[in-house]
């Protein structure tokens, strides 16, 4: 078995994550490393729950499409709501809102989003750099984060970049709530569940301290030091003497993953 | 018997319900079918500070931006998909030319839903601690009656007009709908049951036999439309389900051309600023390239 790659890695690691009978939620982004990150390791690690622990897993593609046949792809799309996806083999396909799931009766267990800022609490960013009123750089706006980091039940924030203008103290805007005040912060503000569960990067897996409301290194991955870490990221990222490495896919993860999920490399394809 | 009224209009009167100042909304989703023949013709009478609300935005408000109409815009999203950001809305909106109101994506949907039901205003449950209510008075905080729950009520869409385009109508303006839709054409259905003056460009004019045939998929009947426009190959360089796909090659001209003002003059003067109307704009794309965008569907 050659080595896993780190896509695969972070598959792994988020297919553990997930539970039988889930329901999860996962945007068709696009540019090859926002793509990889937002799209291509979620679908991996939800086929690979699938065909594991987590059988009754439902996959919904761009939010919409019920557990796709992926085999009868012959590239992946990339565009949400055109007739290639129109004509995709689903189990059931949404087509207008409201639809089969209803967000505020918290039917969709987890979702997967990215940003260009997240911050020590967890809050993301993808409306503007700089003040408001008068950004450095507007950015595309809120989209659906406000909904993913409040009525999904867990959110995974996918950074396909790890540096420290994505990793900030405070966030320029918040367009998507993480532990402000810890869970206790959050029912305050009126949101009985959901907020972040982990932050994958290329450099490390974050987690939160839930009831501080801090955002915390749950593991580093192999071959990244501390110093080149901590340099990446623009917070204080306190001791890291006792952080795990990030664990390998085992060989029969790594097998599902390469013969049976993306045989192809549709998915996962060579860089 | 006097016979119905027809609601056909040329693109040139159906853009004059739109004067500077309205208040419109575009249907489609993203970069999904948008009216951008209407848009084109809004740039070429060089309509002023339009606020344009939405769902998702893209090529529409972009195009509307390198022409100098815009001056507000309400909704989720404004970008390119795999195209990027929107060039010229990113410049006017950093120069402080345009201003932004932020909503989430399904409360935008949730405005015309209030719209659509004759309400003020929408109950949000999850907008605590989001920056979206902080820098947005029209949003007012609430204690839900039943519960004691804080909520808050967002505004209603409450557009002058919208604009959608649609694959057929009848001169009468019963508008009809594929069967095997998608989010962006529930989208155009939605905005359209929810405002006065709906404007509704369609590929193709047909009889009113043929809406008899298709009535279940007329989900916009004459009442609630306005002014109808043929207007083939009305979304392009965005597709249009049923009809054709996006057109790629085009998307990349015009990213191509928003990267100075010099190439995007020439851009508008190519494709905006045409006096012979939509024909004229389908002759600077080409026969050819037009043929290669066809949707099959299904053949079932």
């Amino acid at each position: 078995m050659t080595e896993p790659t780190l896509y695969e890695t972070l598959a792994a690691v988020l297919a553990k994550e997930f539970l039988n009978g889930e329901v999860g939620f996962t945007g068709l982004l696009t540019g090859k490393a926002a793509a990889m990150f937002g799209t291509a390791i979620p679908i991996v690690a939800m086929e690979l729950a699938r065909r594991t622990h987590a059988p009754d897993l439902t996959l919904l593609l761009a939010g919409c499409y019920h557990n796709p046949d992926f085999s009868q792809l012959e590239a992946m799309p990339d565009s949400e709501h055109d007739a290639v996806l129109r004509d995709l083999s689903t189990e059931a396909q949404t087509y207008d809102y409201p639809g089969q799931w209803a967000l505020k009766r918290g039917d969709i267990s987890f979702g997967f989003s990215s940003a260009v800022q997240v911050d020590t609490v967890g809050n993301i960013n993808s409306v503007c750099i700089g003040p408001y009123d008068k950004p450095k750089v507007r950015l595309v706006g809120p989209i659906l984060q406000p909904e993913h980091m409040t009525l999904f039940r867990r959110e995974y924030i996918m950074m396909p970049h790890h540096d420290r203008r994505n990793f900030v103290e405070k966030v320029d805007f918040i367009s998507g709530v993480g532990f402000p005040g810890g869970e206790a912060g959050r029912k305050s503000l009126g949101l009985a569940w959901g907020g972040p569960a982990l932050v994958l990067t290329p450099k490390c897996v974050f987690d939160f301290d839930r009831v501080a409301g801090r955002i915390r290194v749950r593991s580093i991955h192999e071959g990244i030091g501390h110093d080149e870490l901590r340099n990446a990221t623009g917070f204080d990222l306190g001791d890291l003497s006792g952080v795990p490495t990030t664990p390998r896919p085992s060989d029969d993860e790594l097998t599902i993953i390469r013969r049976e999920i993306d045989p192809r490399r549709i998915l996962f394809s060579p860089t | 018997m006097p016979s119905p009224s027809p609601k056909l209009q040329s693109l040139e009167e159906a853009a004059a319900r739109v004067p500077d100042g309205t208040r419109l909304a575009f249907g489609g989703f993203a970069v999904y079918q948008k009216p951008m023949g209407f848009v084109r013709e809004l740039v070429r009478q060089g309509r002023k500070n339009l606020t344009v609300v939405g769902s998702a935005q893209s090529y529409d408000v972009d195009l509307l931006a390198a022409g100098g109409c815009l001056s507000c815009v309400e909704t989720s999203y404004v970008g390119l998909e795999k195209h990027g950001l929107a060039r010229h809305y990113r410049r006017a909106v950093e120069r402080g030319e345009v201003k932004v109101v932020d909503y989430p994506e399904m409360v935008s949907w949730d405005r015309f839903r209030a719209s659509q039901e004759g309400l003020a205003f929408w109950p949000v449950p999850f907008l605590g601690g989001s920056d979206i209510v902080r820098y947005n008075p029209a949003i007012k905080p609430f204690a839900c009656p039943m519960t004691g729950h804080p909520m808050h009520a967002v505004p209603a869409a409450d557009v002058d007009v919208v604009v959608i385009h649609a694959l057929a109508a009848d001169e009468r303006g019963n508008v009809v709908f594929p069967a095997r839709r998608l989010l962006p054409q529930s989208n155009d259905v939605l905005m359209g049951r929810s405002c006065d003056t709906v404007i509704v460009t369609v590929e193709k004019l047909v009889s009113n036999a043929f809406i008899r045939k298709h009535s279940r998929l007329v989900e916009l009947p004459s009442y609630k439309v306005s002014s109808v426009v043929e207007l083939p190959y009305g979304a392009h360089p965005t597709p249009a389900l049923g009809a054709y796909h996006a057109d790629e090659k085009h998307y990349g001209e015009y990213v191509a051309a928003s990267e100075s003002a010099e190439a995007t003059a020439a851009y508008l003067k190519k494709f905006v600023h045409l006096d012979g109307g939509n024909d004229a704009y389908l002759e600077a794309v080409g026969a050819a390239q037009l043929a290669r965008l066809k949707d099959m569907d299904s053949l079932l």
